[in-house]
């Protein structure tokens, strides 16, 4: 049971008429982990999620959830599950607490423990004193908090959460981000969707990169920096033609490559504290001033656009 | 088990949290009924709208006695017979208003119809000015042309065939004929027959006629609460969980079928109480219909609510069944008086059948037995609805 992955996929296929949505992701999380599945608009995030929820049936491949293949034991899997989708799936006439109460009845709760374990998740998403206003008058956030507090009712093993913090003000994102870590310390094992590359790179321990169905890249964080040579660019603008000053940093130490694009000069560097004082001084010497200067620590996004050659958000 | 129970409490709710729609669901249908209860000339209940035509035959003759059975079938006219009346006394009583006209049969009338003579005539006393007389002389007038032409016919009938025929029997036989015309729309289009047939009959039918109506307004109200469910992503979110979809299906189904039950009821009850629309007579018929309709109607709610992809859908496809079934079921006319093709044909419908089973006990008088076979063909339609929308459930596979 120790060794057991939380969740194991193994080459999920699905295609909706021509469109084929995910072609061959395989992953592996192991328990207590957050993995993090990384990908733009129509990377096929939301049907894997729904194929290793059971809801939609994979047209090849398989999935164990807890050791539960999502297709001979879907009971086994559901039951090891809590699933929160990318939309908001809430009774919007009913309250908060009505909605918590429904869904852990629907969960398999029953009396004293529902009741606790409804109270319980009121405090952690913060939703104790509203919790008996309809979910409809409620803010984006907070729907959003109510939507993952159903996923914990019945204190699932593993807990998928599906963009969870799409079109939310900062607050509520730092209350689910905290609430997502907080998780995870319990011992949960969290599959987590996003497109903001900033949040997988926080939480996760893996992450996995989607494009068009494909998984192209998996790893922590620092392993898949590494694939782009783990450089920092740096962008410059000055108060000159930028050819005068781009041959003196070309020969800076520590600048690999440089590049000129509209006005901005672009250096990959490998140390940008180490170059910059002498991109200052090179500056000086030619009597050209620097009008601003940006940094770029070698993120995710440079990652994705140096697998796809497109940036992950447009 | 127990999860369905939950789902139909949760839905129970939402349905009362739009306190207007719930409202309307079940006080709509009592108006209604009222209004169109009031609009067939109150409610006697046993009273007699028809027009009282008063009637003295001075003929002994079996065609004679057919034209009275005729006339006294009439939906239009309540015969007045007094034997000791005389034709005076009949005229005074039409110029006192007492009477809308009397009709004097004179003797050897029978026997000349027979023998196609039309110096005898039948005496009608009226008063030609009134408005109600239109009404009586067209009615008389399609009675005795319908006798005419059931002599007739049988005196051709005799001529052919006169051996296995006798006159008798093809006189019987194309008088019977007529009770079953082929087409007899005619007779309903005319307005003077609805304005004028009795109150009590005209809402022996409305009742269950509006009931099964408003059911199936309660039944898109029901499936609307399923097909929110799935356009907010709730139901894909409980297939997500460890309740089964039958499960789901159950529940809902519950749900819709505790809604349209108390409709019936409180309809039935208001009916009754009411408007003195006899169903409690046989009150073990009534609740047997009343279940079969409302499971059958509860299990269409749930077929189209998990065939139909929004809210749009779903009036559509409620529209049909309010249409075709409502119209084509005799919820808003008599299947009676549409004629033998449509009658079979409206049988399709199941709220022909629920017209069926209310019909008999509160119009037609008849017992227990007969509500049997109507809520049979019910329940056959409730499982087949039910079926459908099982399979719907478990075929869809939903992102
Ligand atoms: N039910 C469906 N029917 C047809 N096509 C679908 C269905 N669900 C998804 N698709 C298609 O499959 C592809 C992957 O969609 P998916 O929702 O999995 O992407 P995603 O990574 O979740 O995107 P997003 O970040 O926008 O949520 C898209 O091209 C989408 O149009
Ligand atoms: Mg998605």
């Amino acid at each position: 049971m120790e060794n057991l992955p939380a969740i194991e996929v193994l080459s999920l296929h699905k295609a909706f008429g021509e469109n084929r949505a995910v072609q061959g992701v395989s992953f592996k999380v192991g328990q207590g982990e957050i993995f993090s599945l990384l990908g733009p608009n129509g990377a096929g995030k939301t049907t894997t999620i729904s194929m290793l929820s059971c809801l939609l049936r994979p047209d090849d491949g398989d999935a164990r959830i807890m050791g539960h293949s999502i297709r001979s034991d879907g009971n086994g899997v559901k039951s090891a599950l809590g699933v929160v989708p990318q939309d908001i799936a809430l009774y919007e006439d009913l309250t908060a607490h009505e909605n918590l109460s429904f869904w852990g009845k629907m969960y398999g709760l029953r009396g004293s423990e529902l009741k606790k374990r409804v109270d319980e998740v009121l405090d952690i998403i913060g939703l104790r004193e509203r919790a008996n206003e309809r979910v409809g008058k409620y803010s984006g956030g907070m729907k959003r908090r109510v939507n993952i507090g159903v996923a914990l009712l019945h204190k699932p093993k593993v807990i998928y959460m599906d963009e969870p913090t799409v079109g939310i003000d900062p607050q509520s994102r730092r209350n689910i981000l905290d609430s997502v870590v907080a998780l995870k310390d319990q011992g949960m094992t969290v599959l987590y969707t996003t497109h903001y590359m900033e949040e997988a790179q926080e939480l996760s321990d893996q992450i996995g990169i989607m494009d068009h169905g494909q998984m192209i890249a998996s790893g922590t964080h620092d392993e898949l920096v590494k694939l782009v040579g783990g450089q920092t660019r740096i962008d410059l603008t000055v108060n000159a033609e930028p050819q005068r000053i781009l041959g003196a940093w070309q020969s800076v130490e520590g600048v690999e490559q440089a590049s000129v694009e509209d006005e901005k000069i672009s250096l990959l560097v490998a140390d940008s504290n180490q170059v910059l004082p002498h991109l200052f001084e090179a500056a000086t010497r030619q009597a050209v001033r620097i009008t601003s200067v940006d940094i770029r620590e070698p993120n995710l996004e440079a990652v994705f656009l140096h697998l796809t050659g497109r940036a992950l958000r447009d | 088990m127990i999860r369905i129970l939950d789902i139909t409490f949760k839905d129970l709710l939402q349905l009362m949290r739009d306190f207007k729609t719930f409202m309307f669901l079940l006080l709509m249908p009592i108006l209604f009924t009222f209004l169109f209860g009031y609009a067939f000339g109150g409610f006697g209940g046993n009273s007699d709208s028809r027009l009282p035509v008063g009637y003295l035959s001075q003929d002994n003759h079996w065609v004679t006695d057919s034209l009275h059975d005729l006339l006294s079938e009439s939906d239009l006219i309540s015969l007045r017979e007094n034997v000791f009346l005389s034709p005076a006394d009949l005229e005074q009583q039409v110029a006192n208003g007492d009477l809308a006209a009397a009709i004097i049969v004179p003797h050897g009338y029978g026997r000349d119809v027979l023998k196609n003579r039309t110096d005898l005539r039948l005496i009608v006393i009226a008063d030609t000015n009134s408005t109600a007389w239109t009404s009586v002389e067209a009615e008389l007038l399609r009675i005795t042309s319908r006798l005419d032409g059931a002599v007739r016919t049988a005196t051709i009938i005799e001529r052919i065939d006169s051996e296995r025929m006798p006159f008798h029997y093809a006189f019987e036989k194309t008088l019977d004929a007529w009770n079953d015309p082929p087409i007899a729309v005619t007779e309903t289009k005319s307005p003077a027959v609805a304005k004028v047939s009795d109150s009590g009959a005209a809402l022996a039918h409305t009742a269950p006629g509006m009931m099964l109506q408003f059911a199936i307004a309660g039944l898109l109200t029901a499936a609307q609460i399923i097909v929110t469910e799935r356009k907010t992503r709730t139901l894909q979110r409980l297939l997500t969980t460890s309740t089964r979809r039958i499960d789901v299906a159950l529940g809902h189904f519950l749900a819709i079928f505790l809604l349209l039950f108390t409709q019936f009821t409180i309809l039935i009850v208001f009916s009754q109480v009411i408007l003195k629309v006899d169903y409690f007579r046989v009150p073990e018929a009534t609740a047997l219909v009343a279940v079969s309709a409302a499971l059958c109607i509860s299990a269409l709610g749930l077929l189209i609510g998990f065939a139909a992809q929004s809210e749009e859908q779903a009036i559509t496809f409620s529209l049909i069944p309010m249409f075709v079934f409502a119209g084509l079921g005799g919820a808003w006319v008599p299947l009676e008086v549409t004629g033998a093709t449509f009658r079979a044909v409206g049988h399709v419908s199941p709220v022909a059948w629920g017209m069926d089973g209310f019909e008999n006990i509160v119009a037609r008088g008849l017992g227990f037995e007969s509500v049997l076979l109507p809520s049979a063909a019910l329940l056959g339609y409730a499982l087949l609805f039910f079926s459908l929308a099982v399979w719907r459930l478990y075929a869809s596979e939903e992102k």
